[in-house]
């Protein structure tokens, strides 16, 4: 190495001027304000138009900014919604909605976790067969098969009953295979040294493999919760009284005929979304690591 | 011993008469469950589930199990109903479905399952929508009826001075409409001449049943009546002009478009200074606008005025296993005082004449009385032809590609294929196909 070359002195990184940086910064943060502002405002709207009395105002506003302002605020609407009865017995519904989605969520984990450890893990004869149909199973659209499920489960004798709305939608081919992806990423040493100590198959997956998959765990009670909570067509076809009928179906019987009841309408779907809104918020940072852990794409 | 075996046997005789006993009581006990499928709003629901009650009270022994269906969804529940084996006993159909559903097997002849006195009472429109043309039983009967005016606000009118028909026979013709919607559109206040509620979107049955009419007005229909068959009607120059009459509204901002919802007529400032609404929006527009709101006829596009009708009625279905009781809670719904009170307060149309006489917005010299007049002499049926969710469908969607834009005739056109296949596909839905 020659003197001159070690005197070359090194070109100085280039380096932003303040000034670009900061316009940078501002463009950035307008950016997200206005994506913040396109995500955040149906739902602005539905809670302001839910504190409007009337229904007639609420659809006339709907063209205008007065969509995102009261003038007069009431809690009214709740007040309706919550004191209907009978067959509009909203906090029935609310509760009915509550049931199916923590018995879906607590259930399909428990069902799909298992499949996915055993897809990865497990001596299954054909397995990659298996794998592949249950890849090839997650493209097939749900309405697609929706009248031949309901044959099956009107000749089941489950129409009517929370069964209907449970069972069919536990096992699915998306969280298997995201068990699957998560399980498989896990050191073979793990598996072996249990196996070693002479610890079951069963004991291997409950013991040491479903405790290290809380992100998987959570990234499948959310994206469930959220499928569980927002069926729609499906409580539609199989519920017939107000036994098993789920929210999202009894909102809809504000939508009339000759009238739509916009303003009992939006308080209701307020309601329907605080549990999901509140799960959101106290889980939202696992929610969002998790997420990005697993890599599943919204 | 012996006496051990009496015992025994007297035993076993009080066991077996205890068994015969409960099983008695039970087969009496067990109450004849009747399924009523419905949509409506909560209102309706309410209604729906108090009658119900009244009835059960009056009829020992019998459970009305009320099976609810969300209006946008009650077709897809039907279908679904249909395909689990599942009818309900008596369900509620929109009028123009009835041919396909007695077409399809569904529905069981009514006349025989209802008072006479009920009978009796219909309208001749009430028995129109009920009735199959090919057998001409009836098959489905309602408390109400349905139609369509033109509703005005008065100080508009007056400050353009148009005419103010009040009678069918002296509608408005196309030019003195079109002259009276280019005159609003230049009214101070007036941000649309008309309001036609295509908020009410393009999943509802509002399209077909609120424009056919004008269709109707201007000579042509959705479909021939007489050889079944949609090319050559409604693919037709009376039709294509009335679709292009239509787009031309939309062209010239007179119409209120689909984002501004349905209430533009009554809301603050009435920013809509005419309305195409139905007999419902009545209620609404007098209790914003009190006097000024003044009720007029449809127009007259061509030669003779047209209007629908139609609503949603009951029917009972040939799956049920107790008929006679089904047709006996239908003809106890319609005479529940209660029931009545509701509908009247709904500004329902009636399809009953002692209904009529309790509604006196429908009655001579009432707000409502020219709705009343069009049903005897300007109601035309939407066609009742076993392929009618396909016309109705088809009809919708040129119909929106239309209003958008699109080429009338072009649309048209396909519509019209598209009704002519399914009916095709079906070999002419006999005995439609004249065999």
């Amino acid at each position: 190495m020659s003197d001159m070359a070690l005197s070359t002195p090194r070109p100085a990184p280039k380096r932003r001027s303040h000034g670009s940086k900061r316009t940078l910064r501002i463009v950035q943060v307008v950016c997200v304000l206005i994506i913040a502002l396109v995500m955040i405002s149906p739902l602005f709207m539905l809670l302001v138009a839910s504190l409007k009395d009337d229904r007639f105002q609420i659809l006339a506003d709907m063209g205008s900014f007065k969509a995102f302002w009261v003038s007069d605020p009431t809690l009214n609407n709740f007040v309706e919604v919550g004191g209907m009865s009978g067959d509009l017995a909203f906090g029935r519904y609310l509760m009915n909605s509550l049931i199916i989605l923590f018995v879906t969520v607590s259930s399909g984990l428990v069902i799909n976790s298992m499949a996915g450890f055993v897809l990865a893990w497990g001596r299954v004869p054909g397995k990659v067969v298996i794998l592949a149909l249950v890849i090839a199973l997650y493209v097939i659209p749900q309405e697609s098969i929706i009248m031949p499920l309901l044959i099956m489960v009107s000749r089941a004798g489950m129409t009517d009953t929370f069964t209907a709305q449970i069972l069919p939608w536990v096992a699915s081919p998306l969280y298997i295979f995201l068990f699957y992806q998560f399980f498989a990423q896990l050191p073979k040493e793990l598996y072996e040294a249990a196996e070693m100590d002479g610890a079951s198959p069963f004991r291997i997956y409950r013991s040491i493999f479903m405790p290290l998959s809380l992100p998987a765990m959570a990234t499948t009670s959310i994206l469930m919760g959220i499928e569980s909570w927002n069926q729609y067509l499906w409580p539609v076809l199989v519920t017939q009284t107000a036994y098993a009928r789920p929210i999202a179906v009894a909102i809809g019987t504000f939508f009339g005929q000759d009238s739509i009841f916009w303003d009992r309408a939006m308080a209701a779907s307020v309601l329907m979304m605080l549990p999901i809104l509140a799960f959101y918020i106290v889980f939202q940072r696992w929610f969002v690591s998790s997420f990005i852990g697993t890599a599943v794409k919204g | 011993m012996e006496e051990r075996k009496l015992m025994g046997k007297r035993l076993l005789a009080t066991l077996a008469l205890t068994t015969a006993g409960f099983a008695a009581t039970a087969a009496m006990a067990e109450d004849t469950v009747v399924k009523v499928m419905h949509q409506g709003d909560p209102g309706w629901v309410e209604m729906y589930g108090k009658v119900a009650e009244r009835f059960e009270a009056a009829n020992p022994g019998v459970d009305i199990e009320l099976v609810y269906a969300p209006h946008d969804a009650y077709n897809e529940k039907f279908s679904a109903a249909v395909m689990s084996k599942d009818l309900p006993d008596v369900f509620e159909m929109d009028a123009p479905f009835l041919a396909n559903y007695v077409w399809s097997g569904y529905l069981a002849p009514i006349k025989p399952l209802i008072d006479p006195a009920v009978l009796e009472d219909m309208t001749a429109s009430n028995i129109a929508q009920g009735t199959y043309p090919i057998d001409n039983e009836l098959y489905g009967i309602g408390l109400t009826d349905s139609s369509v005016v033109l509703y005005g606000n008065r100080k508009y009118l007056e400050a353009i001075g148009a005419r103010i028909p009040t009678s069918v026979d002296d509608a408005w013709t196309r030019a003195e409409f079109e002259d009276v919607l280019e005159k609003l559109s230049k009214v101070e206040g007036v941000k649309w001449p008309i309001d036609t509620f295509r908020g009410y979107g393009i999943k509802t049955e509002w399209i077909t049943y609120a424009y056919e009419p004008i269709l109707a007005s201007f000579g042509c229909d959705l479909i021939d009546r007489t050889t079944w068959t949609s090319e050559g009607a409604l693919d037709s120059q009376p039709c294509v002009d009335a679709l292009t009459m239509m787009q031309d509204w939309a062209k010239k901002d007179w119409i209120v478009p689909m984002s501004a919802g349905t209430n533009q007529f009554f809301a603050d400032g009435n920013p809509a200074a005419l309305a195409w609404g139905g007999h419902w929006v009545y209620s609404q527009a007098a209790a914003a606008m009190g006097d000024n709101v003044v009720v007029l006829p449809l127009p007259k596009f061509g030669e003779k005025s047209a209007s629908p009708n139609g609503t949603w009625i009951w029917g009972v279905s040939t799956a049920s296993k107790h008929p006679d009781v089904a047709g006996k809670f239908i003809s106890f719904l319609l005479q529940d005082a209660d029931y009545r009170a509701y509908a009247v307060s709904q500004s329902a149309f009636p399809g009953l004449k002692s209904f009529a006489a309790q509604s006196p917005l429908y009655a001579e010299g009432g707000p409502m009385a020219i709705a009343f007049e069009q049903a005897s002499k300007s109601a035309v049926a939407r066609p009742p032809h076993p392929a009618y969710p396909t016309i109705t469908s088809a009809f919708m969607q040129a119909f929106d590609v239309i209003i958008n834009g699109g080429d009338a005739k072009t649309e048209l056109t396909k519509a019209a294929q598209k009704i002519d296949e399914d009916i095709a596909d079906n070999d002419g839905y006999p005995p439609f196909n004249g065999q």
